[in-house]
């Protein structure tokens, strides 16, 4: 996938702008504060409607401005379309494709795929088990639309149950334990189906992780991805009953996919508690290398892929490895110094004041 | 937060935000739109939801909205008795009459379980499901509930206590967007749903 042309008008910083990206390499040069992480964040925005950095949608509508909008060219194969999506701080947010307006702004999801690196990639390794569940289900969106409408089921489910279990207030008598079943019965359902999904993604990224992180830090060093919750083994509604009075006395659903981990290793250690600075940063890179691969295989197409910042993070030798290693497909590189010798940028975009300086 | 608005214009807010499908935002943009227009307009909107109010009833067989005790398909002798369909609102009755592929009768349970709205099974017309299936001789209920959440779980519910009754419990097939709701339907899709009706049985190994 390409973005041939990004139109930004009162996105942040951006009262209105145009960008002309490179099929190949474009580098977006700036000092901080000018706008190059905002333009990340606007291509980020037309792949999954919301902000990478988790800014609400507020956050991005310009200062003084009610809405903001993001217009894309994306060419993908011999397709080209339009894509459009505006962000209302009154209205509803519109999202459009070759200005037909579609229904639902999560209509859009598939239109355009990208895989943002940030220095924030690191909290997927050192921070909790919710991040790693994120990065699971944004790649699983990434290779199949459907995997979205499979999440906010789950987290719809496990809103409902949590609720009606606040409702019962620690006491079950027989109507509410007809109640509790059948939403027992479609959680287990939903979250069956959501665990194989899980399982079998991470079966696959495993050893394209170790493969990324073996070229990242030129050494083959092991690396183990587990996913192994306790309640897939006897399926999710065994477990369920055998919570249900801890879950009815604690008024929440303690087993299910929302308290999956997703445990990292390097050197037979959890990478969270154990591994260096140096090894969570190579282990983070290689695992959202691993995911685009991962997508760009399974797809057919690969994802636009944004360094927003990275490189000014990593010592020499992993910055040109990572640079070595990039897969073939458009690559957009944000920096606020001097690019690196290995980047070989296409185009070079200097960016100013929310404007591009020629 | 802060009250930002004057007391009338925020209670009309949260008013109209208790609506099914109406956020915040969606509530302010009503609400000032409302305040906008002459005076005579909103008393024609405020008339019409009086109106409505006052003068439509509910079916006292099936629930479907009525202008007396019965509603017109309860009251249709050439509709098929033995085969009843269940929806959520009277809504979802036109659009499945609109497919023309059903000559059974409805029962309306007036939404569909839902904890996070307060909605227990004993909220819905289900007792009074239950108490038509004998008398009127029912021999297939088609679960026609909405294909997301509250709609599969309320199928779910229904089937279950159905178990004791030996009757045929069939769920309109998928295809159906998910998520969705029948109303957003089209007739083609819906009246293929309808026709694709499948079994519907509940894990026999849950309690
Ligand atoms: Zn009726």
């Amino acid at each position: 996938m390409i973005v041939r042309h990004l139109e930004l008008v009162d996105f942040r910083n951006y009262a209105a702008a145009t960008f002309d990206l490179h099929p190949g390499i474009t580098a977006v040069v700036g000092r901080n504060g000018q706008g190059k992480t905002n333009l990340a964040e606007a291509l980020g925005y037309l792949a999954t409607t919301d902000s990478f950095r988790g800014a609400p949608d507020d956050a991005v509508i310009r200062v003084g401005t009610d809405e903001a909008v993001v217009r894309a060219t994306v060419v993908d194969g011999e397709r080209e379309q339009l894509i459009e999506l505006s962000l209302s701080r009154h209205g509803r947010n519109r999202v459009q494709v070759n200005r037909q307006r579609l229904q639902r702004a999560r209509d859009l999801l598939g239109a355009l795929r990208v895989t943002v690196f940030s220095p924030d990639d690191l909290a997927v390794v050192k921070e909790g088990p919710g991040v790693r569940r994120t990065f699971l289900d944004r790649t699983l969106t990434d290779l199949a639309v459907k995997y979205d409408a499979l999440r906010l089921e789950l987290d719809r489910v496990v809103r409902q149950r949590n609720t009606l279990l606040k409702q019962l207030a620690g006491r079950l008598d027989d109507a509410d334990t007809s109640t509790l079943d059948v939403w027992d019965e479609r959680l287990a359902t939903v979250g069956d189906r959501f665990g194989v999904a899980r399982g079998t993604l991470v079966e696959r990224l495993a050893p394209m992780v170790a493969e990324a992180y073996a070229q990242l830090a030129g050494i083959g060093t092991p690396v183990e991805l587990r996913y192994d919750p306790p309640w897939r083994d006897g399926g999710l509604l065994a477990a369920l009953g055998a919570a249900r009075a801890d879950d009815v006395r604690r008024a929440t659903t303690t087993v299910g996919p929302h308290r999956d981990e997703l445990e990292l290793s390097v050197n037979g250690m959890p990478a969270r508690l154990q591994a260096s600075q140096g090894e969570q940063r190579t282990l983070a890179l290689a695992l959202r290398l691993a995911a685009h691969r991962l997508v760009t295989e399974r797809t057919g197409s690969a994802p636009v892929l944004v360094l927003d910042d990275v490189l000014s993070e990593l010592d020499q030798q992993r910055c040109t490895a990572l640079l070595h290693h990039l897969p073939p497909g458009q690559v957009v590189i944000t920096t606020a110094g001097v690019l690196p010798d290995a980047a070989h940028p296409d185009a070079v975009l200097h960016i100013a004041a929310g404007a591009v300086a020629g | 937060m802060a009250a930002v608005y004057t007391a009338p214009v925020q209670a009309l807010i949260d008013e109209l935000g208790r609506l099914p499908g109406i956020g915040l935002k969606s509530a302010q943009r009503i609400a000032f739109h409302l305040l906008k227009l002459p005076a005579a307009d909103v008393h024609r909107l405020s008339a019409a939801i009086n109106d409505a109010k006052a003068r439509v009833r509910f079916c006292q067989r099936c629930f479907n909205v009525a202008d007396g005790e019965w509603c017109p398909i309860c009251l249709d002798e050439r509709r098929d008795t033995r085969v009843l369909c269940v929806v959520e609102e009277s809504r979802d009755i036109v659009a499945l009459e609109r497919t023309g592929e059903f000559r059974g009768r409805y029962h309306v349970l007036l939404g569909a379980m839902s904890p996070l709205e307060g909605i227990g099974p004993e909220d819905l017309k289900m007792k009074e499901l239950f108490a038509r299936l004998e008398p009127e001789g029912v021999t297939e209920v088609i679960l026609c509930t909405n294909p997301n959440t509250e709609g599969e779980v309320t199928a779910l519910y229904i089937a279950r206590m159905l178990r004791p009754f030996g009757i045929r419990v069939t769920r309109i097939a998928s295809g159906l967007p998910v998520g969705g709701d029948l109303e957003y339907a089209d007739e083609l899709t819906l009246g293929r749903a309808l026709e694709g009706r499948r079994e519907f049985a509940t894990d026999p190994a849950a309690p």
